[in-house]
Formats: structure tokens, sequence, C-alpha cells
């Protein structure tokens, strides 16, 4: 296991309240490819304000944004 | 005449909405739904479990909705403002959808409605153009209020989510029909299929179930049930009963009946 202890660059975000190591100046795009991520039909807050998917190539997130994809389930 | 529902401009023919909780598998709920014959269905918004569910299966893939009318439930939300949050989250989930289910509870154990918080979202969403079917108790009053605030569907409980008691109060969920001018449909508390004929008898417009089909022995053959004590209860509506009397009233003719001689005098 390789461990880099200066050259490692990345910022801290928290998905769905889970803290993540992503690359810097990601975009939500880009961030969902990353997690594999392929759902159609999702929603998603970034510090509580929902980002049209029109906007998720251009949306750029910063360390500490707060992220939650929401996505249908089971219920009544 | 054909006999139609419609609901936020939409037509529908049948009259049974069904929830797609508490199934075993995303399999099961389609063949439900299926068998139920509704069409539209409810689902819930959660987190999506990242880095454990990326490769399973999503709801989604299982109620196109190009068939099936999605209604969204602010299901689990306590108060207005977790609720509209739901509400612009479902509308972004859903490509712009407007059409939700509100639903704003009281507390865990009764799972009651919250009136007051769900009068207030009731408001809010209205102002920002959401359709709202409302989950409310079976208060006439609070009915018509939330008729009045601009709901396009007042939905009174029958009694407790999931408990299957049935409609434990007819007289009020007749009252909120009679006096209502938009669709009134009862959400929850039906058991069996007796239950949901004895709602569609009192003249509401549909019935929106969950538990009683997903978690009966045999889902699907309850979906049949389910959606067959709706057309019955429907048609009997539609047909109208007859007055409940105190006395008998013979089904056959007395006149001609032979086994009577009226001419032997009485000894």
């Amino acid at each position: 296991m390789t461990i880099y202890y200066y050259s490692f660059i990345g910022m801290n975000i928290f998905i769905n309240q889970e803290k993540k190591i992503v690359e810097d100046n990601i975009n939500i795009d880009l961030l969902l490819k990353t997690l594999s991520f392929q759902d159609k039909y999702i929603a998603i807050e970034v510090n509580l304000e929902i980002i049209p998917k029109s906007e998720y190539s251009k949306y750029i997130l910063k360390e500490n944004d707060k992220i939650e994809i929401i996505r249908a389930v089971g219920g009544g | 005449m054909k006999d139609e529902l419609t609901i936020n401009n939409k037509v529908y023919t049948s009259r049974l909405i069904v929830g797609t909780g508490k199934y075993k598998s995303f399999k099961e709920t389609k063949q439900a739904i299926d068998a139920s014959g509704a069409e539209m269905v409810t689902v819930a918004l959660r987190r999506v479990n990242i880095g454990q569910e990326k490769n399973k299966e999503n709801l989604m893939d299982y109620i196109n909705p190009n068939k099936y009318t999605i209604l969204p439930n602010t299901a689990g939300c306590y108060n207005a403002e977790d609720a509209i949050r739901v509400c612009k989250l479902s509308e972004e989930l859903l490509n712009g959808e407007k059409l939700v289910k509100l639903e704003v509870l009281g507390d865990q154990k009764t799972l009651y409605p919250n009136i007051q918080e769900t009068l207030k979202a009731a408001e809010i969403l209205v102002k920002d153009n959401f359709k709202v079917m409302v989950y409310t108790t079976d208060d006439p009053i609070v009915a018509k209020e939330l008729e009045n605030i601009g709901c396009i569907s007042v939905m009174p409980l029958g009694s407790a989510i999931g408990s299957g008691l049935g409609i434990l109060n007819e007289y009020n969920i007749a009252a909120i029909i009679n006096q209502a001018n938009i669709p009134i449909i009862v959400d929850a508390g039906v058991g069996s299929p007796s239950d949901a004929t004895i709602a569609m008898e009192l003249g509401c417009d549909a019935i929106l179930m969950n538990t009683a089909i997903a978690c009966a022995d045999n889902p699907i053959l309850m979906a049949s049930a389910m959606k067959n004590a709706v057309i019955a209860g429907r048609e009997g509506y539609l047909a109208g009963r007859i007055e409940k009397k105190s006395f008998a009233s013979p089904s056959s003719p007395s006149e001609g009946n032979f086994l009577y001689d009226a001419t032997k005098k009485k000894t």
C-alpha cells in the first residue's frame, strides 16, 4: 500500500452524511461517475439546495459540502 | 356511460391506488400492481445507500412512469418544513411532476396526521403550484378546510395506517364525501376486500392501500381481490342500494299463490 504524505490532492465532502474524499473542484456529474451511479430518477441537494439535473456538469463542489442523493423507494 | 375518475387532468378507469412498500421484492411489487389494475402508485423518497446499492435494482425500473402515475409520498415527515422539502425533491426526481401525496404525521405510535402542520404545508404547497393529494383524519371540518385551501384530493383515513381495522367511522367518511367537490380517497386502514367495498359503497372516489395487499399471505391474489372489491363497491354505489327496513318483504309475488285457498273458511 502506498501512502501519499504530501502529494495527496483532494477535499472532504459529505455524501448522505458519510465523509468522502474526492478530487478537488469535482462537479456533480463526475462525482456520480466516480460513484458509478447511474440511477435516472434521483434528486440531489447540496447544502439543502436542490441542484437541477441540467446543472450537474456545471456545479462545482467545494470542501465540506453536504450532498444528499435521494431516490424513490417502496412506500405507501 | 363510462365511469371514470379524473385526477390532475388525467383520466383513470381504476379506482384503486396502491403503495409499493413492504413487498418481498420488486418483482412481487410489480406483479401485485399488475394484478390490482392500479394506474397510480405511491412511492417514498429516501437516501441512496452509497457504495452498497450501486448494482442493486431500482424500484423505478419496475414502475414505468409512462405507464403509471407516480405519486410521491411525504411519508416519514413530522412537520410542514420537511414535507415541503420532500415535495420539492420529488419534483426534481420526477422531472418536474407537481403531483404529491402530502402526509405529515403526528407521532410514530398512531401515525395519525398532524393537522396543524398538514394545513400549513398544504397552503404553502398549493401556492407553489403543487397538486396536493392530502392524507388527513376523518374529520369533515378539516377535510373541507383542505379542499378550500386548494388540495386536489382529500384522503381521509379509514383507520390507522397499516392497522387493517377497516372503516371505523362510516358516518364521517360519508359526511366528507357528501360535502366534497373534489375526489375523496380513503387512504389507510383497509384490511380485507370487504373493507374496500364498504368504502366504495359509501361513495368515495377511490381507495389507496398498501399493507393490506403487500402483507397478505398471497399479495398477488389479494391485489386481484382488492381490484374486484373496489369494482363491486363502486358498482353497488352507482346502482343505488335499497333502503334498510325493520321487517321482511317477500321476494316472490303473493298474487297467484295457489298454496293459499281464499275460499276455505277459517275453522
